[in-house]
This record gives C-alpha cells, sequence and structure tokens, in this order.
C-alpha cells in the first residue's frame, strides 16, 4: 500500500506548495489550453529522469549508494532553485517517513548525512525501507505525482475545470506505464536518463527571483 | 486576513527580545511580504526571522501538513543556537483554521475591530478554544461602529470561562502589557510542564434537542 500513500497528496511532506514550474511557465505565456501539453513535455524529461533516479534508489542497500544518486539528481538539477526545492520536498518526505519507519538504519543513516535529499532518491529510499514496492510501482507513483501536482497548481493558477483537469491526468495512464518502464529498464542498466530542460531550468531561475508569487517552483 | 499579526509580533519581539532568545516563522501566501516587514522593523535579527511560503494553502501549512514549518523552525535553531521562543505566524485565513498541536505549544488567535464587531458572535474553533484570543485595534472601533464591549461579551460566551481574551491597540502602550505578560507566562508554564494546551481544533461535544450526544 505503501505506493498509494506515497502517491496521496494528503501524506505530509510539503508538496502542496510547488506547482512543477507550472506557475513560471503561465508568468510566461503558458495557456489553459497547453496545461496538458506541458504535463506530457514534463514526463517525458524531468519526469523520466526522477522516475530512473527512484528506480535506482529503491534498488539501493547502503548510504553511500544513495549519496552517490544524491550527486546523479544534482548533476541533472543545474538549476539551483530546483535544487533547493528538491531538496526541501526531499527533507519533508524523509522527516514523515522517519516516522513511519524509525528504526530503518538506512534510512535514518541518509537522513544524518544527507546534505541533498533531492525529492527522488528520497521517494526511493523510502520505498525500499517500506518493503514490498517493486520498480515498476516507484517509476509510476514518481511520474504520476509529477502530473498531479502540475494538474492540481494548475486549477488554481489557470480558469480550469478541476474534473476536466484530471480526465487529462486519467488519460495519460498508458503514456505513464509506457515512461515508467523506461525508466526502469534505465536504471536496471545503470544508464540514468539526464534529458535537459533548458527553458524549466531558465524560468526556475528567473522565478526564484519574482516577488508575486503563489508556489515555491 | 489583515488583522494585525505581524504587527502584533513585531510588538511582541521589541518587548521581549533582550530576555529571551527569539526566532519567527511567518507563513505567506503570496511572496515573502510578512518577513520582509518584520526585517525592516528591526526588532530582531534578520537571521531571526525565516519565511515559509504556503502556495495557497495558508491552512494547510499549518494544520495537515506542517513539515515546510518544522524545516523552518529546525533550520533557525540550526543558525542561531537554542531558542526559547518562536512565534509561527499564519498566513492569515478563516474562522476554522487553526495550528496543528505537534507545531504550535500555544495559539493565538487575532481578530480586529475593522473585520466587523459580530466576528466573536460566529465563533468558530480559534474564536472559541485559542489559548488566547486577542481583539487588536480597538481604536479604530469608533470609527467602523464596533462595540468592543460586545466583542469582549461574545468572546466570553463563545470561550467560556478560564479562556483569556485581551482587547488591544498597538498604539497604546498599556494595553500591549497584558499580552507580553500572557506570552511570558505561557513559556514559564511550558518550561515548568505545566502548560495545558487545548487543541482548538476537534468539534467541541454539542448536544441536540433530542438529547443524544457525540
Amino acid at each position: 500500500m505503501l505506493d498509494l500513500v506515497l502517491a496521496d497528496a494528503r501524506t505530509p511532506s510539503g508538496s502542496f506548495a510547488a506547482s512543477g514550474g507550472l506557475e513560471a511557465a503561465v508568468g510566461a505565456g503558458l495557456a489553459a489550453t497547453e496545461v496538458p501539453q506541458f504535463i506530457r513535455a514534463r514526463l517525458r524529461t524531468v519526469g523520466v529522469c526522477d522516475a530512473s533516479l527512484a528506480v535506482a534508489a529503491l534498488g539501493c542497500g547502503s548510504v553511500d549508494g544513495l549519496l552517490a544518486l544524491d550527486l546523479e539528481a544534482a548533476a541533472r538539477t543545474p538549476a539551483e532553485p530546483l535544487r533547493r526545492v528538491s531538496a526541501q520536498l526531499g527533507q519533508g518526505l524523509l522527516r514523515t517517513a522517519s516516522v513511519w519507519f524509525p528504526d530503518h538504519a538506512v534510512l535514518a543513516g541518509y537522513r544524518s548525512r544527507s546534505v541533498l535529499t533531492p525529492r527522488p532518491v528520497v521517494l526511493g529510499a523510502v520505498a525500499r525501507a517500506a518493503g514490498g514496492v517493486d520498480p515498476l510501482a516507484v517509476a509510476r507513483v514518481s511520474l504520476y505525482d509529477d502530473a498531479a501536482t502540475v494538474a492540481s497548481a494548475a486549477v488554481k493558477l489557470l480558469p480550469l475545470d478541476a474534473a476536466v483537469t484530471s480526465a487529462r491526468v486519467v488519460a495519460l495512464a498508458a503514456e505513464i506505464g509506457a515512461l515508467a518502464a523506461t525508466a526502469v529498464a534505465a536504471a536496471a542498466v545503470g544508464d540514468l536518463p539526464s534529458t535537459a530542460t533548458p527553458l524549466l531550468d531558465e524560468r526556475a531561475m528567473k522565478f526564484a527571483t519574482t516577488d508575486r508569487r503563489l508556489f515555491v517552483s | 486576513m489583515g488583522t494585525g499579526k505581524s504587527s502584533l509580533i513585531a510588538t511582541l519581539c521589541r518587548e521581549l527580545s533582550e530576555l529571551i532568545e527569539l526566532g519567527v516563522v511567518t507563513n505567506d501566501i503570496y511572496t515573502d511580504e510578512d518577513a520582509r516587514f518584520l526585517r525592516a522593523q528591526g526588532v530582531l535579527a534578520a537571521d531571526r526571522i525565516a519565511a515559509v511560503q504556503t502556495g495557497c494553502c495558508p491552512h494547510t501549512a499549518i494544520r495537515d501538513d506542517i513539515t515546510a514549518n518544522l524545516l523552518a523552525v529546525e533550520e533557525l535553531e540550526h543558525g542561531c543556537g537554542p531558542l526559547d521562543l518562536v512565534f509561527v505566524e499564519s498566513g492569515g485565513d478563516n474562522l476554522t483554521a487553526c495550528f496543528s498541536p505537534a507545531l504550535a505549544d500555544a495559539q493565538i488567535f487575532v481578530l480586529d475591530c475593522a473585520g466587523g464587531d459580530d466576528v466573536p458572535r460566529k465563533g468558530g474553533p480559534g474564536v472559541a478554544r485559542a489559548d488566547l484570543l486577542v481583539i487588536n485595534k480597538v481604536d479604530l472601533a469608533p470609527l467602523v461602529g464596533a462595540d468592543v464591549s460586545l466583542m469582549l461579551h461574545d468572546a466570553a460566551h463563545a470561550r467560556g470561562p478560564g479562556r483569556p481574551v485581551i482587547a488591544l491597540s498597538l498604539r497604546d502602550r498599556a494595553s500591549v502589557g497584558p499580552l507580553v505578560g500572557w506570552v511570558r507566562d505561557a513559556l514559564a508554564r511550558w518550561r515548568d510542564g505545566t502548560l495545558v494546551s487545548v487543541d482548538p481544533g476537534p468539534p467541541a461535544p454539542h448536544a441536540h434537542a433530542h438529547t443524544h450526544t457525540h
């Protein structure tokens, strides 16, 4: 059931304050009708990268292994504000997971030693601590969470019907499944994708200095 | 919203910063306006004021999902050393918003006269069960036709005996004294282990006409 808990927005981890770069995109002129494309573009780039990292973390039995993945995640996040937000989201999830699994040695060790705590790495590590969560499930949680974060922010930022927006997410089921399989395959051979997203990164840099904003990213 | 929380915190910092180690976490809905206001007041070192952005959900950040606030408090202590007291200022919301006991040891709910003198009568968990209810800006009452004594009466009725209400105006220093006293007293009781905070959140037990309770 842990995969459901991890995908649930109600689970406390501070994620309600993120928009997945949507607020910056709207500020740059993204229209309400373009939200589905934005989500899909994210899933195929940032989404599959994060999902692969999470799957790799799921397979990590040591703190050192997780710390090495921290660096892999950081290398794929050139924009400092995005590293910072990922770190905060990761720390938030790690804090809550430490209440679930207080005696898990690797999770505790990672929590005390990791400075970067990127969210995808934390996601995988927490899934491992839970036990019984398979790689495909972790990849799907990661991708679904990415899409759902943007979708729920979209309803706050744009004149959208929440039911219609959720229909768009439901329509992504097959695509998320396929991307999850890609992420699992990539992690299995240690070839984590590293798709660059210069527009998202550039917007994130500007967004971090923006005065009037609702979300942290 | 707009009830004077930031100004109250600034006043408390001014009165208390020489006596105890203070920190402040502000929750802003739209950028870090409150944090910047507080820093501009110069009542506390800037690095003792942390801003948490709550992304449209100010009530969530203090109750359902307090992780961002907990992380901010931890970072404050990490940077400033042990703190005696941390004020967490919520983003301002509605009558049902209240803090999780996991975040706040004691809660102050702030109303202001210009917000309508019927608010205490409307009640809600904050009005009824916050550890302290503050009725702020009493100097404005005559200008907006608000009856402060009515507000105090309604508040006392909503809160029951033993739950303090303070009416004050930041322009009247003498009226601020009781607020400072209450904060110092709450801190002393917390240190003693005798501070009993009641969670305003759960619905108060109530009965219907058919004499069944739930």
